[in-house]
């Protein structure tokens, strides 16, 4: 067997597209490489490949045009986070330069599979998101929305709700990574947050909260009550945030 | 009478309505306004029961003139009852809108004074919510079966869906249970919003600007196991709705005894596996090809309720099988049990590369549970088994002993249009 060719990058996701953009101008063949994040260690095995931005961006935009949906795929799969997916991410680019969209269908492939699975499933959170966010009324007016996902899907998710809440002036916080998303007269803005402090909120939002939860309950035919599928349906982890499901 | 307490009553009295799709439509958000509606639709939340919560699903009054037996709200029934104002209603969908509580409206009455008068209460609503608050967001509007046709068109006009309930599977039963409901009510006003979706995209294809009418289509709900209607009749029905009315779905659901008139059969609890084998045969016919003559006959006039319908069919035509999964076509895929549009679709992707072999249909997430008595990868079986149906039979129901019951599950969320 071939001795694998070790190459390492900065960690960053232009650090990792711009690795991959060398590898596959200068390796002839991508299936016997193996690139990983550096680490901080003094004696580290591997060639590390520098960042370029420009690099990056450009493989990026020939993704694009050679097969949108594939780099869609790849969108989705980078807001998963995943380390150690550097190598299958490799491989799957070299095989949309070589098929086209329909690599995606190459499933019996690990790498095709490695990647495609998990662009599915941050896909699936993130629709599944857009149905579970729920809005708060705050004194001045603005609404703000929690949550907690597995996926780091606040900018996907954001620019969804721009063209659907798109007169209101609402906010995104993603709890555990502490980032959050701005809409206001028309603009769209990320940030850090440091320390959230729970703004105070407006008047008539527990009224509102206390119809949607009779709602909630009322239209549940009780003959056919179905925990076990709702929770499939909507796993519990999502309940934190939901209005419908608090003093549960 | 407050908000809340008349919430309660009238979301309580519109839970029997099975529809919840908030798919079908794609429309853009205003720049003023608020909201828009996505392609494949969004569940919102899952009520206690399961079923999927999309739309502020409500009556607008349960104040009926009509007395049918099967219906909470009948005239004859001693509940209490309630009417939304339109600005109530309108308050409410923005209100929950804005929190991201709901994709849109689902609004249904009982008939108050007479069919046009709540009709035209039904349609003030969305035109107030459509014109004068340009809500961008879904909306279902409920035809009431003996409106005029003026009415109707306007609903059509406002609304991304429009049904009219056919409630009870034959004519017969509708005199019996539902005697102020007459057939040509409800399917006059069907066949017309059918002619006007047709033409309506006609003439947007000629015109982008020309109006929508109802673009996400039609649908009905109808009745199970309150008349005595076999599952046979039930498919035709549904079928001769897809195919000459171009209905998009026909939602069944299960009785649920609310009322002990001795027009009823008397139901130890709502036929719900027989609703949710209904189901699966109308997802037959709609997506895999089956016409409702294959499903059943009238010396089987009713659905399995050990197998789904489709390995029921499998069991019953062994000629077909076993189908060879690297060269059969789309079609013949489709009809193999345990294989639905997904997995063959991805199977049709994955033998572009190499031919798919056993260990290959597992990596790409087909279910082998059932499938694997009725293909074979090139040329080779799955089971070692002999292929009598006898025999397939035995072990699909040992292999089914330890698996969970079917879901109850009475909508599948919109995965399909």
């Amino acid at each position: 067997m071939k001795a694998m060719k070790r190459y390492l990058y900065d960690g960053t996701a232009d650090g990792l597209f711009s690795a991959i953009s060398w590898i596959l101008e200068e390796e002839a063949e991508p299936e016997n490489v193996v690139l990983a994040e550096r680490e901080q260690t003094l004696f580290e095995d591997g060639f590390f490949i520098a960042t370029n931005v420009t690099q990056a961006e450009s493989l990026f935009v020939r993704l694009r045009n050679r097969a949108p949906d594939a780099a869609y795929s790849i969108s989705l799969f980078m807001l998963a986070e995943k380390g150690g997916m550097e190598s299958s991410l490799l491989n799957y680019i070299a095989l949309v330069f070589t098929h086209g969209d329909k690599v995606s269908g190459y499933l019996t492939h690990p790498a095709v599979r490695d990647i495609v699975s998990l662009a599915k499933k941050a896909g699936r959170e993130l629709h599944r998101m857009k149905g579970l966010l729920r809005f708060e009324k705050l004194q001045d007016g603005a609404y703000l929305a929690k949550m907690e996902p597995n996926h780091n899907i606040i900018q996907p998710l954001a620019s969804y709700f721009c063209t659907r809440l798109r007169a209101q002036h609402w906010f995104l916080y993603d709890v555990k990574r502490r980032i959050a998303a701005q809409w206001s007269n028309g603009g769209l803005q990320f940030g850090t947050i440091e320390q959230f402090i729970t703004p105070a909120l407006s008047e008539d939002e527990k009224k509102v909260q206390l119809l949607w939860q009779t709602f909630f309950k009322t239209i549940a035919i009780s003959d056919r009550k179905n925990p076990r599928l709702q929770k499939s349906n909507m796993p519990m982890k999502y309940w934190k945030y939901l209005t419908e499901k608090q003093g549960e | 009478m407050d908000t809340l307490t008349k919430l309660q009553i009238l979301s309580g009295a519109a839970r029997y309505d099975a529809s919840c799709a908030s798919s079908g439509s794609k429309r853009e958000a205003s720049s003023g306004g608020i909201g828009n509606t996505s392609q494949s639709g969004i569940c919102h939340s899952w009520s206690d029961d399961g079923r999927c919560i999309s739309l502020l699903k409500i009556l607008l009054s349960n104040d009926c003139r009509y007395d049918c037996a099967y219906c909470v709200n009948r005239s004859s029934n001693a509940v209490e009852r309630a009417s939304f104002t339109a600005r109530e209603v309108v308050d409410l969908t923005l209100e929950f809108y804005r929190r991201n509580y709901i994709e849109g409206l689902f609004l249904s009455s009982a008939v108050m004074q007479s069919p046009d008068s709540t009709m035209e209460r039904m349609v003030r609503v969305v035109e107030t919510l459509r014109l004068e608050e340009q809500f961008g967001g879904y909306i279902h509007l409920k035809i009431i079966p003996g409106c005029s046709s003026e009415l109707v068109r306007k609903a059509g006009l406002y609304a991304d869906r429009i049904s009219v309930n056919i409630e009870l599977p034959s004519q017969v039963s509708l005199q019996r249970l539902a005697p102020q409901k007459h057939k040509d009510a409800i399917l006059e006003p069907m066949a017309l919003i059918g002619r006007e979706i047709t033409s309506s995209l006609v003439e947007r294809k000629a015109d982008r600007r020309a109006p929508r009418f109802a673009p996400a289509g039609q649908s009905t709900q109808m009745i199970i196991g309150a008349s005595p209607e076999n599952d046979f009749q039930i498919l035709r029905l549904s079928q001769g709705l897809y195919k000459k009315m171009n209905l998009k779905r026909v939602y069944y659901s299960a009785y649920v005894p609310v009322s002990d008139d001795n027009r009823l059969p008397v139901l130890a609890s709502p036929p719900l596996l027989r609703e949710h084998r209904l189901y699966q045969a109308d997802w037959l016919l709609r997506f895999y090809g089956f016409s409702a003559e294959e499903i059943l006959s009238d010396d089987l006039p009713f659905l399995d309720e050990t197998f789904d319908p489709k390995t029921a069919w499998a069991l019953r035509h062994p000629e077909f099988f076993p189908v060879e999964i690297n060269r059969a076509d789309y079609a013949t895929l489709l009809r193999v049990p345990g294989i639905g549009v997904t997995s063959a679709k991805r199977i049709i992707a994955a033998r572009r590369f190499s031919s798919v072999t056993p260990e290959g249909m597992k990596k790409i997430g087909v279910v082998m549970k059932r499938a694997k008595y009725f293909i074979t990868s090139s040329g080779m079986s799955f089971e070692k088994a002999g292929r009598a149906p006898a025999l397939i039979r035995q072990q699909l129901l040992l292999g089914e002993a330890t698996a969970t019951l079917p879901s109850r599950q009475l909508l599948l969320p919109g995965l399909f249009l």
